[in-house]
C-alpha cells in the first residue's frame, strides 16, 4: 500500500509534465500570427545566418504551416526536449535558449524558494498563534494581512522601492548584484546578492503571508473543536505542548496539501516582481523573451517554470506522505 | 455524530424564518459592513466616475502636476487628469474581474460538480484535469499565450477567456470535494428515491447547499481575475486599447513616475485594486462562516465567577468526588441553564451511572467537573471537591491553571465516546501515551516509560506490538481500548466515561464493559458512567443518576431505580426500552 | 397487493463481499427485520432495494397487486425508502411542504395532499412551511416517513429508523411505523441492530453476519431461542438488567 501513493503521485506528475510540454507544443499552432517568419526576420536583423536548418529548428518548435504532419513535428520536438535543444535565443543572439535559462534561474530558484519558504513558516506560524489565541487582539491580524495579500505583487514593489530605495536610500533600486562586481563565489559577491535580494523577497514575502497565515488560522479553529485537542487539555498536557502537537500538527495538514495552489500564486507574482527591480531572474527574462517575440526563449522558460514548479509540488506531495500516515495508506485518487 | 463540543447539546429556538435564503446570508458583523461598504463605493467610483470626470485622453501642457484643487489627483507625465483616468480604469478593471469570474465559476462548477456527481470515470478525468491545470504555473502560461497573439487581435474578450482558463482550477477542486460530501447525504438518496432527474438532484438539492461556496469562489475569482489582469497590462501584454488600473500602472511605469517621485500617478490605481481585493477578502470571510460555523467570532473568555461554598456538610463516608450544587451556564444572548444545581458524590470505587437524553445537560456537568467546559459555558455556583486517598481535599474550581493541569489525568482520567476522534490522527498511539508520562511524570526514565506503556495496554489486552500502530489502523474497539489504557497510566481515583461505548456494535460493548467492569474490581478506582442506554447502566452501576433539562431528577441505586422509580420521566425511559425476554406484543398499538 | 421478492441478491464491492446471495419476500401487512452489526451487509441490502445501489447479482422482483410484474419505471411509485439520520435525510435548504409536494408530484398526485400527510404522520398541518432545522428529529423522522409514503408506496425499506432518535421518543416513531403498517396494509423491511425493537416490532427476522444471512424465521422464536452461535452471542451482549435484578424482585417483590 505504501508504494501505491508514491507511484500515483508520480504518475500524476508525469502526466501533468505531459500535458505541460504538449501544451508548449500546442499554444502556437492554435493561435493566429505566423511566428517562425517573425523569428527569421528578427534573426537576420541581429546578423544570424538565415540557413535552412536553423528555419528548420524553429520550425520544429512553432509549426511548420502543414507542410510535415503534426505528429511528425512532435515527435521531433519531444526528441528535442529530451537532448536539451531548446533552440536559439534570437533577444540574446546567438546564445542558445538554454544557455540562458541557465544563467538566469539559480537566481530565481533562490530568491523564490527562499521567499516561499520564509513566508510559509511564518505565516503557518504566524496562524497558528492567531488561531490557538483566538478572541484576542492578535484578531485583527487575519484583515490586515488578507487585505495585503490583495495587493498586486508589482504594485507593492514599486511602492517598497518609492519607500526604502528612492526616499530612504537602504535598499538598491534595482538588480540582482553590485553590476562592478565579478559573479562568482566570493564573500563581496554573495553579500551584494543578498543585499539586492532583500526587497524582492520583502516584496513576496508580505504578499504571500496572508494566504498562508489565514488558511492556517482557519484550521487552527477547526482543529481546536477536535476531540484530541479535547483529550489532550484533559489529560493535562502543556498548553504549548497541546497546540503543537495536537492543534497545529493537524491543521497544517490542508496548507501543505495546498501548496501548489499558492505556489502558483507566488511564482505568478514573482515573474512581475522581477521587472521592477531588473532583477536578473527567469521572470525578467521571460518579459524580455515576449517582447522580442523570441518565441523559443519564451518556450523554453515556460517549459522550465512549469518543471520547476511542478518538482516542489513533487517535493511537498512526497513530504506529506510522510507527514500524514494516512494518506500512504489510502487509494484515493490524486 | 461524534462531536463531543458540550455546546450540541443545547438545542437553541430557533426563530421561524419562512425566507428560505436567510440561512445562506452572512450574519452581520462590522467586517461585512466594511467589504459591502468599501466594494460598493469602489464600484459606484467605475460605474458613476466615468460620466462626472473630464475626458481622461486631453493631453494638457501641464504635465506631472501634484494634486491640485483643479485635478485633485494630479496629472500624467501628458497632463492628462488622473482622477479621470482612475475611473474608467476602474470600470474596466472591474469589468474584467467580474466576465473573468463569472467565467471562471461555471468552468469550476462544470468540472467540479457535475464531475463529482456524475462519479466514476467522469470524476475521474474531470479532477486529473483539474489537478493538471492547477499544478501548472497560471501567469506564465498566459503570459505566453498572449506572447504569441499579436497586440492587434488581443481583445478585452480574449483576455478574459484566457485569464478564465487559467484561473478556474482550484475552485473546481473545493467544489469537488463539496459536492462528493454532499451527493452522498441522505437527502439527496431520497430525492433520487422519490424519482427526481439528475438535473433536478444537482440544482434543486445540490446547488443550494453549495452557493455559500460558490459565492466565495466567484469573489475570489474576480479578485484573481484583476490581479491578473493587472499583472499582464503591467507588462504591456493586456487586452489592446484597454483602460484598466494595470495600464494605468503600465504608463506610470513607462513615464517613470517612480523616479520622477510623482506618488499621484502609481499609488491610486494599486490602492484601489488593493482595497477591492481587501474588501471581498472581507465579505468572503463573512461568508467562510456560513460554511464553517466554527469560525464564527467568539466572546472571549470570563473567569468563573464561583461562588465557594463554604463546607458546610463533612464530605460522605468513603467520597471520592463531592459535586454540591453546581450550575453551569451557557452565556448566549438568552442564557441557557445546562446543568441546574446538581449535587452527586462519587464513592471510592463505585460505578455512578449518568443516565439522560441528549441536551440533558450529563456532557456538560461531566466537564464541568474536570474544568474542560469551554466559553460560552460558564461555572456560575457550586462546588466540586475531590477527596485525595492521603485524605487532602481538593477543591478543582479554585485551582490556578497550573494546579489544574498537575490535577487532570493524575487524579481523575477521562474516556470520550468517539475513540476514532479522541486519538491524534497524526502521530501513533505510543507518542499519545508517553505525552502523558512526560508530562505528569517526568522524572521516569525512557524504559520505564516504554514499560509502563506495555504494561496499560496488557491490561486492557491489547498486544503491545500496537503501540506503534496509529490511530486509523485500529478498529473501533481497539481504539476504545487504547483510550481505557491511557486513561490507565496514572492509576487515577476516578475516571469519567462519556458515552463510551456509544458508537460501538453490540458485541464490541459487551467486550469493552466486561473489561471496564474487571478493571475497576482489579484497580479499585470510581467511575462516572454517562450514557442514554439506561438498560446498559442498570446493569452496571452502582447508583444512577437520572438528568433531564440540567436537574438530576432521580438519583438512586440501580436496584431501586430498576424496581422502584419515582419519577415519572425515569419510568417513561424504563419504558424506552423493550426487553428481550419479556413478554411481546404489548407494544403494537 | 404488491409483493417484493429478493432472490440470490449479492453484491461486492473492490472484491469484498458486502452482500452474499441473500433472498427473501416483502409481503403485504408483515414487517421483517433485517438485524446486524454494522458492516454485515443490512443497508446495502437497503440501498439496493431503493435503487441507489446496483446489484452485482440477483434479482429484485416487484409483483403488483393483479399479480403481474410492475414495470421498472413505475417501480418507485411502489418501493420507498426511510433513512437512518432524520438531520441528514431532510435538505437544509427546503421546506417540509417541498420534500412532500415534490415526491407527489413524481407521482402524479396533487400537492394539495400535503396536510393530509401531515396528519397521518401526526403532525399539524401548520409543520409544511416549516424547515428542518426548526424540527426535533422525532419530528424529522416523521416527515421522512410521510415522505415515503407520499408517491402511495406500498413497499417500505426502513433503515435504522430510529437509531439516530432520543431514547424517550424511538418507541413513538416505531409504533406510528406499526399503525401506519396495519393501516395501509404495507410490505415492511425494518433494518435494524437492536434485537428487542426486532422482536417486538417484526413477524419475521432475517440475522444478517458478514454479509449472509445466518438465521432465519418468526421474530419471537429466533430472538428469545437462537439457534445459530452468532445470534447468540448477539443475543447475549444485549444489556439486560432484568437478569441482574430478577432475585431482588423475587424475593422483595415486583415494581407496580
Amino acid at each position: 500500500m505504501t508504494m501505491n501513493y508514491y507511484v500515483r503521485k508520480a504518475a500524476f506528475y508525469l502526466a501533468a509534465l505531459w500535458a505541460a510540454v504538449t501544451l508548449n507544443f500546442v499554444i502556437p499552432r492554435m493561435l493566429p500570427g505566423n511566428p517562425v517568419d517573425i523569428l527569421m526576420a528578427k534573426l537576420q536583423q541581429r546578423g544570424g545566418t538565415v540557413d535552412p536548418a536553423a528555419r528548420q529548428a524553429y520550425e520544429t518548435l512553432l509549426g511548420t504551416g502543414g507542410r510535415d504532419s503534426v505528429f511528425h513535428e512532435y515527435v521531433t520536438y519531444l526528441g528535442n526536449l529530451l537532448r536539451g535543444e531548446l533552440g536559439v535565443s534570437v533577444s540574446a543572439f546567438p546564445a542558445k535558449v538554454s544557455d540562458v535559462i541557465a544563467g538566469s534561474l539559480p537566481w530565481t530558484i533562490v530568491l523564490v524558494g527562499l521567499s516561499t519558504l520564509l513566508s510559509f513558516l511564518f505565516g503557518v506560524g504566524l496562524g497558528a498563534v492567531v488561531g490557538w489565541k483566538r478572541g484576542t487582539w492578535l484578531d485583527s491580524l487575519v484583515p490586515a494581512t488578507t487585505v495585503l495579500s490583495a495587493v498586486p505583487y508589482f504594485w507593492l514593489a514599486l511602492i517598497l522601492v518609492a519607500l526604502l530605495s528612492t526616499g530612504l536610500g537602504w535598499f538598491p533600486l534595482s538588480g540582482g548584484y553590485d553590476v562592478v562586481l565579478d559573479p562568482g563565489w566570493s564573500a563581496e559577491f554573495i553579500g551584494s546578492a543578498i543585499y539586492h535580494g532583500i526587497l524582492p523577497a520583502l516584496t513576496i514575502v508580505i504578499s504571500s503571508i496572508g494566504g498562508w497565515l489565514l488558511g492556517m488560522r482557519n484550521m487552527m479553529v477547526s482543529a481546536m473543536s477536535e476531540d484530541y485537542v479535547l483529550t489532550a487539555r484533559a489529560k493535562g498536557l502543556r498548553d504549548s505542548r497541546i497546540m503543537i502537537r495536537y492543534a497545529a500538527r493537524n491543521a497544517v495538514l490542508p496548507s501543505v496539501a495546498g501548496f501548489a495552489i499558492s505556489l502558483g500564486f507566488v511564482v505568478s507574482g514573482s515573474i512581475v516582481t522581477e521587472l521592477v527591480f531588473s532583477y536578473p531572474g527567469i521572470g525578467s527574462k521571460l518579459l524580455q523573451a515576449v517582447q522580442n517575440n523570441d518565441y523559443a526563449l519564451m518556450q523554453g522558460i515556460f517549459l522550465v517554470i512549469t518543471i520547476a514548479v511542478l518538482g516542489a509540488n513533487l517535493v511537498v506531495d512526497l513530504l506529506y506522505g510522510l507527514i500524514d500516515a494516512r494518506t500512504r495508506d489510502r487509494s484515493a485518487v490524486a | 455524530m461524534t462531536n463531543l463540543s458540550p455546546l450540541t447539546e443545547v438545542t437553541p429556538e430557533v426563530p421561524r424564518s419562512r425566507n428560505r435564503w436567510r440561512g445562506l446570508l452572512p450574519r452581520w458583523s462590522p467586517r461585512l459592513g466594511a467589504g459591502l461598504g468599501l466594494a460598493g463605493a469602489i464600484v459606484l467610483f467605475g460605474l458613476i466616475g466615468p460620466l462626472l470626470t473630464s475626458d481622461p485622453a486631453t493631453i494638457r501642457d501641464i504635465g506631472l502636476t501634484p494634486p491640485s484643487g483643479e485635478h485633485v489627483l494630479g496629472t500624467t507625465v501628458t497632463g492628462q487628469d488622473i482622477l479621470a483616468q482612475l475611473a474608467l480604469s476602474t470600470r474596466g478593471s472591474l469589468q474584467i474581474g467580474l466576465l473573468v469570474g463569472i467565467m471562471a465559476t461555471l468552468l469550476s462548477g462544470v468540472f467540479g460538480i457535475a464531475g463529482a456527481y456524475a462519479g466514476g470515470v467522469v470524476d475521474e478525468v474531470f479532477s486529473l484535469f483539474s489537478n493538471v491545470m492547477l499544478v501548472i504555473p497560471g501567469l506564465p502560461l498566459v503570459i505566453v499565450i498572449a506572447g504569441f497573439v499579436p497586440p492587434d487581435q488581443r481583445g478585452t474578450a480574449t483576455i478574459s477567456l484566457v485569464l478564465a482558463i487559467t484561473g478556474w482550477a482550484a475552485a473546481a477542486r473545493v467544489l469537488r470535494a463539496q459536492t462528493l460530501s454532499l451527493r452522498n447525504r441522505d437527502y439527496v438518496a431520497a430525492a433520487r428515491v422519490s424519482g427526481e432527474k439528475t438535473w433536478r438532484v444537482i440544482c434543486v438539492e445540490i446547488l443550494p447547499n453549495l452557493l455559500p461556496i460558490l459565492a466565495s469562489q466567484f469573489v475570489f475569482a474576480v479578485v484573481l481575475a484583476i490581479l491578473s489582469e493587472a499583472g499582464l497590462s503591467f507588462l504591456g501584454l493586456g487586452a489592446a486599447n484597454s483602460s484598466t488600473l494595470g495600464t494605468m500602472l503600465y504608463y506610470a511605469q513607462n513615464g517613470f513616475a517612480l523616479q520622477r517621485e510623482a506618488w499621484w500617478w502609481f499609488v491610486p490605481p494599486g490602492l484601489i485594486i488593493a482595497l477591492f481585493g481587501g474588501a471581498l477578502a472581507l465579505i468572503n470571510f463573512s461568508i467562510d462562516e456560513i460554511i464553517n460555523p466554527k469560525l464564527r467570532d467568539r466572546a472571549r473568555r470570563k473567569r468563573d465567577v464561583v461562588a465557594v461554598l463554604p463546607e458546610t456538610a463533612a464530605a460522605e463516608q468513603d467520597a471520592v468526588l463531592t459535586v454540591k450544587n453546581l450550575n453551569v451556564v451557557y452565556q448566549a444572548d438568552t442564557p441557557v441553564h445546562a446543568v441546574k444545581d446538581v449535587s452527586l458524590t462519587l464513592r471510592r470505587g463505585e460505578i455512578l451511572g449518568l443516565a439522560g437524553e441528549s441536551g440533558c445537560g450529563k456532557t456538560t456537568l461531566a466537564y464541568a467537573i474536570n474544568r474542560l467546559h469551554r466559553p460560552p459555558a460558564e461555572v456560575t455556583s457550586g462546588s466540586v471537591v475531590f477527596h485525595d486517598r492521603d485524605g487532602e481535599d481538593i477543591d478543582v474550581l479554585a485551582l490556578a491553571p497550573e494546579e489544574l493541569r498537575a490535577f487532570r489525568w493524575v487524579k481523575l482520567s477521562m474516556v470520550f465516546q468517539g475513540a476514532m476522534n479522541s486519538l491524534n490522527p497524526v502521530t501513533p498511539v505510543r507518542a499519545q501515551l508517553q505525552d502523558v508520562l512526560r508530562t505528569h511524570r517526568s522524572d521516569m526514565s525512557t524504559s520505564d516509560r516504554e514499560q509502563q506503556c506495555v504494561e496499560v495496554f496488557r491490561l486492557v489486552g491489547i498486544d503491545p506490538e500496537r503501540l506503534g500502530s496509529y490511530p486509523h489502523e485500529l478498529s473501533g474497539g481497539m481504539r476504545q481500548r487504547v483510550m481505557i489504557a491511557t486513561a490507565l497510566l496514572l492509576d487515577p481515583q476516578v475516571m469519567i466515561m462519556d458515552e463510551p461505548t456509544t458508537a460501538l456494535d453490540v458485541l464490541v460493548q459487551r467486550e469493552i464493559l466486561n473489561e471496564i467492569r474487571r478493571l475497576r474490581d482489579e484497580l479499585s478506582f470510581a467511575v462516572v458512567f454517562i450514557t442514554h442506554d439506561l438498560p446498559l447502566l442498570l446493569e452496571l452501576s452502582d447508583r444512577i443518576a437520572v438528568m433531564r433539562d440540567g436537574e438530576v431528577i432521580e438519583y438512586s441505586t440501580a436496584e431501586d431505580l430498576y424496581l422502584r422509580p419515582q419519577h415519572p420521566y425515569t419510568r417513561q425511559l424504563l419504558a424506552s426500552f423493550p426487553s428481550l425476554t419479556g413478554e411481546r406484543g404489548a407494544l403494537i398499538p | 397487493m404488491t409483493t417484493l421478492e429478493v432472490r440470490g441478491l449479492t453484491k461486492t464491492f473492490h472484491k469484498l463481499c458486502a452482500v452474499d446471495d441473500v433472498s427473501f419476500t416483502l409481503t403485504p401487512g408483515r414487517t421483517v427485520a433485517l438485524v446486524g452489526e454494522s458492516g454485515s451487509g443490512k443497508s446495502t441490502i437497503a440501498r439496493m432495494i431503493a435503487r441507489l445501489v446496483r446489484p452485482t447479482s440477483g434479482e429484485i422482483v416487484l409483483t403488483g397487486q393483479d399479480g403481474e410484474p410492475v414495470p421498472q419505471r413505475k417501480y418507485r411509485d411502489h418501493v420507498q425508502m426511510i433513512f437512518q439520520d432524520p438531520f441528514a435525510s431532510l435538505n437544509p435548504f427546503h421546506t417540509v411542504e417541498h420534500h412532500l409536494a415534490r415526491p407527489l408530484r413524481l407521482h402524479g398526485r396533487s400537492r394539495a395532499e400535503v396536510p393530509h400527510l401531515l396528519e397521518r404522520v401526526s403532525l399539524t398541518p401548520d409543520f409544511a412551511h416549516r424547515r428542518p432545522h426548526e424540527l426535533s428529529g422525532g419530528q424529522r423522522q416523521r416527515v421522512a416517513i410521510a415522505r415515503a409514503l407520499a408517491p402511495g408506496a406500498k413497499v417500505i425499506v426502513a433503515d435504522e429508523p430510529v437509531s439516530m432518535l432520543d431514547v424517550s421518543i424511538r418507541l413513538g416513531v416505531l409504533k406510528l411505523l406499526a399503525r401506519l403498517q396495519r393501516e395501509e396494509n404495507l410490505a415492511v423491511l425494518y433494518i435494524t441492530h437492536d434485537l428487542a425493537t426486532a422482536r417486538h416490532f417484526s413477524d419475521e427476522v432475517l440475522v444478517m453476519h458478514r454479509g449472509r444471512i445466518v438465521e432465519r424465521g418468526d421474530s419471537d422464536d429466533v430472538l428469545t431461542r437462537p439457534e445459530d452461535p452468532y445470534t447468540r452471542r448477539l443475543a447475549a451482549a444485549a444489556p439486560d438488567p432484568e437478569t441482574r435484578f430478577s432475585s431482588a424482585r423475587f424475593s422483595r417483590g415486583g415494581p407496580s
